[in-house]
């Protein structure tokens, strides 16, 4: 047992996982002697070699691309993007072929390999590095998506991404990388996929989010607290598919939901789980469905950046309102 | 098509020999007209014509070898049929959209849904909830309230037939319709004894169409537009035991008294009968009320799109009235016309009634 | 590998056969013999194109994406692959499918809208067609890697058009072949048209082949209407990756003689006559012409072969028409590796609104 920032989870995670099974390897830009521009891979190249660590050239297109044919002939490729900035190359591939191979071979070829980059505004970069375009990959029928909130999910959440028999887009939240530690055991056990995290228990609002908007909504509880409301924090973690069933049992309770998205809030994550509970559980609410996200512009350079970001302030204010019943 | 290709020569045969041309540029041929004859492995074949056309051009000389699939001769005119694509299909058709205006829809209930559920499941109409909440919000405790006021009451029946139809049509009405109302008295002294008051309320309101055309019209508020209405169809509202009825009197412009009180007693009759068509309630271009028979003086009777106006009469009463300077007594006739403000100005609506009451004054 | 300062690119046109089908050295590298087998598989082609082709034409068959006048290139190629090794091809490379094991039936089934033809029965690592231009390039480079790392002597080979190489897929996937000494040899069918846009607007470069010098990858042409030139290129070329020397860029000089698709009418933008005498250096007619004039074929034996091919096809046709199409749910099927929750609902509803349909449309 350690305490790991969620940089360091992902590196744990992912020389565990090496040990274990001959068939993954890293493939991505800057991984391999300089350990990943956030050192994610820090090691690795020197503990499993050049041909299980690569090095490759500056091509997200084709390194998305041949992660596919590695896939295809049973091996593990776990592509690093640099930055979320630089993964729309990948969508070709990742849409095209990673989500829908084995569908259209029935089951004969799959592709089991996973793409994780840095995600998320907040470390004062220049442009393109702070995106947040889980929607994009999430809309794509065939994959998985996964974003971690603390280092032990991105332990647990890594390590079953990886021995996952399908194509997992892994976001890690780029400001969260160091942030804070945790107690992390590399006991190479993975989380589920297939279920949300309680990250707070409460009665009085469902607060949804993913990623470092987790964080937030703790410390707008934790504000709230004060108020005399009792906010209940789930932490959707997989994006797609996602486990609706823990988020409506929550509303059931509370009966007011407010959802937390870093991401645009036009036809972002949070628009589908307001969708679901709309659908499923309209009758517990006291209150309409409120999403406290980005709003709909270009992320903003860095001087703007905590304007952009939701933040706890817009998350308290959105909570009092649906305590009052709008 | 342009042009023609060695089609599929069958048994696997992939090539001929060409023999001989049976066609030259500029020729006109017919459907299965012979172009030319091959050779394959097999046998001399005439290969025709797949179609009517002028040939432009042709490939291939005698003696070579021409494989399946390559072209032939080139057919003047148009090109093949462009399918324009070049996956799949994109389906054609010749059919044109048109526009459609949208109506607007009334303001709905401000309640949440698990509110609005309560209120389906104790039966109780929102419409009927006065709203205790922030901005209009209707509360579980208003629906309750309510629902127990209406335990306490008779149970509420749902309107059928003609109280149905009449209840839909007047909410539409009301919501459309921009009524104005102007009211006067006429005097009728001059009427001989037993006259027959339908009968000449229609000919005066026949006389008031025939001066002031755009009260005898439709209005068709979704396209802003105005028919005009040569045949004069008044619409007669008639009450009954089951409801108030508006059957419709055909082209009164043009018939003389006796048929228009033989067709008016036919029509009372098929109503009392309950034995009136329903093509006959419709199709009215003007209507009139003549609830002076049961009671009233005045009213604001209500217009029925797509008509744009109807003419009331009241009860006749003797009355004070001043003749010439002088204080007497006389024959009134209380008159009330609402017209669609829309399409009928205050002008034209008062030239109508003052046509109509010239003629009610006359003998 | 040092830096360089220049570079002295010469890429050689290999030839065997003259358009008339005489050879240009003797002996011909491929035997007899085998070139029999070669005009054979040649013909089994051909002839399923023409009638994937009239299919279509009679609404049985979807859009179909004809091979006429490239055969020499599949077969060339693909009778130079082992079993083990991987073919990943492009869209158009049903010639060399067949000699790789996928059945006519299973081609038929893909164009005719059902996936179950891409679960090749025969080769089962093979990838299925690739639509999006170029984006195989990156598999065969990445499956080629995976042999290198697991060091199993196979080698991927894949098949790109001359529009593809335009395309930035095709530049990084050749760029990493080079780079990680990748077992692969790619070869383009330059067949001369990408839709309607001909070759010379797809690269301003005198041949596609020299692309591979960008990337440091070696690089041969070879006239692909002769199937001689294309087996021994290709045999060449795949023996050099198999040896873990890296490696080949191979440019197949054809013509496409049909249009792009069978929903394409390429007089739209092709001179009938230009094509007319495309066909005169048509692969077929080349071999036949050298086998005959060898002794080694005869009218007889032409005739008895298109019958062979004619039932071969007509058996592969019926067994086509005779499938069912899928389950509605089928759709479900092969999702992820079992479905999850959130689908089981929507599979519900598929089901709830389907109708039964057999037969194709």
């Amino acid at each position: 047992m350690a305490e790991l920032t969620l940089v360091e989870a992902v590196n744990a995670a992912l020389a565990c996982e090496m040990a274990r099974d001959e068939s993954v390897l890293l493939l991505g830009e800057d991984i391999g002697v300089n350990g990943g521009v956030f050192r994610a891979t820090n090691g690795l190249q020197a503990r499993f070699g050049r041909e299980r660590v690569i090095d490759t050239p500056l091509a997200e297109g084709g390194i998305a691309g041949v992660a596919v044919g590695m896939a295809a002939m049973g091996l593990k490729p776990i592509v690093e993007i640099q930055f979320t900035g630089f993964i729309y190359p990948t969508l070709d591939q990742m849409i095209n072929h990673a989500s829908r191979l084995r569908n259209r071979t029935r089951g004969r070829l799959t592709c089991p390999m996973v793409l994780r980059a840095p995600y998320g505004a907040g470390i004062h970069a220049p442009e393109h590095h702070s995106e947040s375009p889980e929607a994009l990959f999430a809309h794509t029928p065939g994959l998985r998506v996964v974003i971690p909130s603390t280092p032990a999910r991105a332990y647990g959440l890594l390590l079953a991404a990886m021995r996952d028999p399908d194509p997992v887009v892994f976001f890690e939240p780029t400001r969260l990388y160091r942030l804070f530690k945790q107690d992390v055991i590399d006991n190479g056990e993975a989380l589920p996929l297939d279920a949300c995290f309680l990250s707070r228990e409460g009665g009085d609002v469902t607060i949804v989010a993913w990623g470092a908007m987790v964080r937030e909504a703790e410390l707008a509880a934790e504000a709230l607290e004060d108020e005399g409301v009792d906010a209940e924090i789930i932490d959707v973690a997989a994006i797609k598919p996602f486990d609706v069933e823990t988020i409506l049992r929550s509303v059931e309770k509370t009966g007011r939901c407010v959802i937390v998205q870093e991401a645009p809030r036009t036809n972002g994550f949070g628009a589908e789980v307001a969708a679901e509970i709309a659908e499923r559980a309209l009758y517990s609410l006291q209150a309409p469905v409120r999403r406290v996200a980005a709003y709909d512009v270009v992320v903003p350079l860095y001087r703007l950046e905590r304007q952009y970001i939701p933040s706890v302030a817009r998350i308290v204010d959105a909570v009092r309102s649906v305590m009052e019943g709008s | 098509m342009k042009t023609f290709r060695l089609p599929d020569l069958g048994e696997g045969l992939q090539e001929a020999e060409l023999v001989e041309w049976r066609v030259k540029p500029g020729d006109e041929v017919e459907l299965d007209q012979p172009l030319l004859s091959v050779e394959t492995a097999k046998a001399v074949v005439e290969i025709p014509s797949p179609r009517a056309g002028k040939i432009e051009r042709l490939f291939g000389a005698r003696g070579d070898i021409v494989r399946v699939g390559a072209p032939l001769v080139a057919f003047e005119g148009e090109r093949d049929e462009d399918a324009g694509t070049v996956v799949g299909v994109v389906e054609t058709s010749a059919s044109v959209m048109r526009d459609v205006t949208i109506g607007r829809a009334g303001a709905p209930a401000r309640v949440i849904p698990a509110v609005r559920a309560l209120a389906r499941k104790l039966n109780v109409d929102l419409g009927m909830v006065t709203p205790s909440g922030p901005d209009g919000l209707i509360t579980a405790e208003d629906v309750e309230r309510v629902a127990k006021i209406l335990s306490e009451v008779e149970p509420a029946e749902p309107l059928r037939g003609f109280r149905r139809a009449m209840a839909r049509n007047m909410s539409f009405a009301q919501a459309e319709v921009a009524a104005a109302t102007i009211m006067d008295d006429v005097m009728i002294d001059a009427w001989e004894p037993g006259a027959d008051v339908t009968i000449r309320l229609i000919r005066a309101l026949v006389k008031g169409c025939r001066a002031e055309p755009v009260l005898n019209s439709w209005f068709e508020s979704a396209t802003l537009s105005l028919r005009r209405l040569h045949k004069i169809d008044l619409g007669i509202a008639v009450d009954t035991p089951d409801g108030l009825f508006v059957p419709v009197l055909r082209d009164v412009g043009a018939r003389d008294a006796a048929d228009l009180r033989e067709g008016l007693n036919r029509m009372r009759a098929d109503v009392a009968a309950r034995r009136i068509p329903p093509e006959e309630l419709r199709g009215a271009t003007i209507t009139l009320s003549n609830f002076g028979t049961i009671g009233g003086r005045y009213a604001a009777p209500v217009v029925l799109p797509p008509t744009v106006a109807i003419l009331g009469a009241g009860r006749i009463r003797r009355d004070v009235v001043v003749r010439n300077g002088e204080i007497g007594i006389g024959a009134v006739l209380p008159l009330s016309l609402t017209f669609d403000h829309r399409v009928v100005s205050g002008g034209e609506a008062g030239r109508f009634l003052a046509v109509v009451m010239a003629d009610l004054a006359c003998a | 590998m040092g830096l360089h300062t220049s570079i002295d690119a010469q890429i050689d046109l290999v030839r065997y056969l003259s358009p008339e089908g005489a050879p240009l050295v003797s002996p011909l590298p491929v035997g007899d013999e085998t070139l029999a087998t070669f005009y054979e598989a040649m013909t089994r082609a051909r002839v399923f194109d023409g009638k994937a082709i009239a299919l279509q034409r009679t609404g049985q068959l979807g859009t179909f994406a004809s091979a006429l006048g490239q055969e020499a290139v599949g077969v060339g190629v693909a009778a130079a692959m082992e079993r083990r090794d991987v073919l990943v091809p492009s869209y158009r490379d049903h010639g060399a499918q067949f000699l790789r094991g996928m059945s006519m039936t299973e081609c038929l089934l893909y164009w005719g809208g059902d996936e179950r033809g891409s679960d090749f029965q025969g080769p089962r690592l093979d990838f299925p067609n690739c639509v999006p231009v170029a984006t195989q390039i990156p598999h065969s480079v990445g499956a080629a890697y995976a042999f290198k790392l697991r060091k199993e002597d196979r080698v991927a080979v894949t098949f790109i058009g001359d529009g593809g190489t335009a395309n930035g897929a095709f530049y990084e996937a050749l760029n990493m072949a080079g780079v990680w000494n990748a077992p692969v040899v790619i070869v383009i069918n330059n067949n001369g048209w990408a839709i309607s846009t001909p070759r010379a607007l797809e690269s301003a470069a005198q041949t596609l082949a020299q692309k591979g010098v960008a990337a440091g990858v070696e690089c041969r042409q070879a006239d692909g209407n002769d199937v001689v030139a294309m087996h021994d290129v290709a045999r060449r070329a795949i023996a050099k990756a198999r040896a873990g020397e890296g490696p080949t860029l191979v440019e197949a000089l054809t013509y496409r003689l049909g249009d792009h698709t069978t929903a394409d009418d390429a007089t739209r933008y092709r001179d009938p006559d230009a094509v007319r005498k495309e066909w005169t250096r048509e692969p077929l007619t080349r071999l036949r012409a050298y086998l005959l004039a060898k002794g080694l074929w005869s009218k007889e034996k032409e005739a008895a072969l298109l019958k062979r091919c004619a039932e071969e096809v007509e058996n592969a046709v019926a067994a086509y028409l005779a499938t069912p199409s899928p389950r509605c749910d089928a759709m479900f099927d092969h999702l992820y590796e079992s479905l999850p929750r959130a689908l089981q609902e929507q599979r519900e509803c598929a089901r709830r609104f389907s109708k039964e349909e057999n037969g194709h449309g």
